[in-house]
């Protein structure tokens, strides 16, 4: 019965996503976490970002940071800060929202195809940590940098110097993303299929 | 930022309208270089935002912040090129932002949401379903407390046993409930007959 499977997976898929971005979105509500080591309180935003790639694959986990997008800049309070609406996209950060949906998908891409094809532990973390790195940081500030640029009129290096400061950050969630998702899916097999 | 009860003018707009306005005020802005031009515009914004009578209250924390950003652009544009141009800067970002916040808060968010799915209508001949696409975003909203809460109970749980700011401890347990969720809402879709497939094979 090849319909009554197709929709059930498809339901499957759809809880999937709104799960994720409403984690997204979760995380953002909440108050950050402050690390011994950076005097920085980090938002964990990114970090659900990046699982969301690095958990559910490529489309269902853009599509996962797609919907907090939208329903950001439908007016919803869901960015760190109690951030949204329009005004966000039209601000200086902008990008790096926009950033958000093609870092999942990177990162959903690199997992999927790359990573989970490794049996041996040690190079699942570095492949793992390498794609985070990629889609979650690079990526992500592919997009945010140049529209800071772009939208203030200050020099690319300038802007690029500017989101320095989150990288420390930045990092640190790209390894806790990788640790987290190797770990899920180890006791939740076939996540991605 | 929602528009809960505004009546003003503007909230009777179309949102197509105002949406498209503001997309091609907002590409106008940058064709605009002077600022003797866009001290009377940013004016004009602030008083479109003002007779819209919105909260105010809603746009301290977004005012705050944007002013935050603000104030850094300034003085690095200042300092790279020259007082004009970061004043130029500024004002053009003002503008638009202020004009962004009074679309923002004169449309509901079900007005908001539905011109986004008009946008994206064209999607449904690549395969996006509309059914399964407003489903997918009610349940976020609905999910969002829900897993607030579950963030904060893994958090308790992990303070009571010294790994509270551990984020490995508190994100497993978050992730694997946050997905035990996610499969029991899909098998109570399923057990109800809720089929979203946009037409039978």
């Amino acid at each position: 019965m090849p319909t009554r499977t197709d929709s059930t997976s498809q339901t499957r898929n759809t809880v999937y996503v709104a799960v994720f971005a409403a984690m997204i979105a979760a995380m953002g509500l909440l108050p950050p976490i402050t690390l011994g080591i950076i005097p920085v309180p980090i938002t964990l935003q990114t970090l659900g970002v990046m699982l969301a790639g690095a958990l559910l694959g490529p489309w269902r986990g853009s599509l996962a940071s797609l919907v907090v997008v939208v329903l950001s800049l439908a007016g919803l309070p869901l960015l760190a800060g109690g951030r949204g609406g329009l005004g966000v996209l039209f601000g200086p950060t902008g990008g790096y929202l926009i950033g958000w949906i093609f870092g999942s998908l990177v990162i959903g891409a690199l997992f999927k195809y790359w990573v989970l094809r490794y049996e041996n532990k040690v190079a699942r973390f570095m492949s793992g940590l390498a794609s985070a790195l990629l889609g979650g940081i690079v990526v992500i500030y592919l997009f945010g940098v140049p529209w800071t640029a772009a939208v203030t009129g200050l020099a690319l290096g300038t802007s690029l110097l500017g989101s320095l400061g989150f990288l420390p950050g930045d990092v640190l969630k790209a390894v806790v993303a990788t640790l987290v998702a190797l770990t899920v899916h180890r006791s939740y097999r076939g996540l991605m299929k | 930022m929602i528009a809960a009860k505004n009546t003003s003018y503007l909230a009777r707009v179309k949102p197509g309208w105002k949406f498209g306005t503001l997309l091609v005020l907002s590409i106008g802005l940058y064709l605009i270089s002077s600022w003797q031009v866009l001290l009377p515009l940013f004016i004009l914004s602030a008083i479109l935002l003002l007779s819209a009578r919105v909260d105010l209250k809603q746009l301290r924390m977004p005012l705050f912040s944007l002013a935050m950003i603000l104030g850094i652009v300034f003085i690095l544009l200042a300092l790279q090129t020259d007082w004009a141009n970061a004043v130029v800067s500024v004002l053009r970002l003002l503008t638009m932002c202020l004009m962004a916040y009074a679309v923002s808060l004169t449309t509901s968010f079900d007005a908001m949401l539905e011109l986004f799915q008009q946008v994206a209508s064209p999607l449904r001949f690549l395969g996006a379903n509309p059914a399964q696409i407003a489903l997918g975003l009610s349940m976020t909203i609905r999910f969002i407390p829900e897993l607030k809460k579950v963030y904060l109970e893994v958090r308790e749980a992990q303070h009571a046993r010294g790994l509270g700011n551990n984020p490995l401890a508190v994100s497993v347990p978050l992730v694997i409930r946050s997905l035990k969720i996610a499969d029991e809402t899909a098998e109570a879709l399923d057990a109800r007959g809720y089929d979203s497939a946009p037409y039978r094979r």
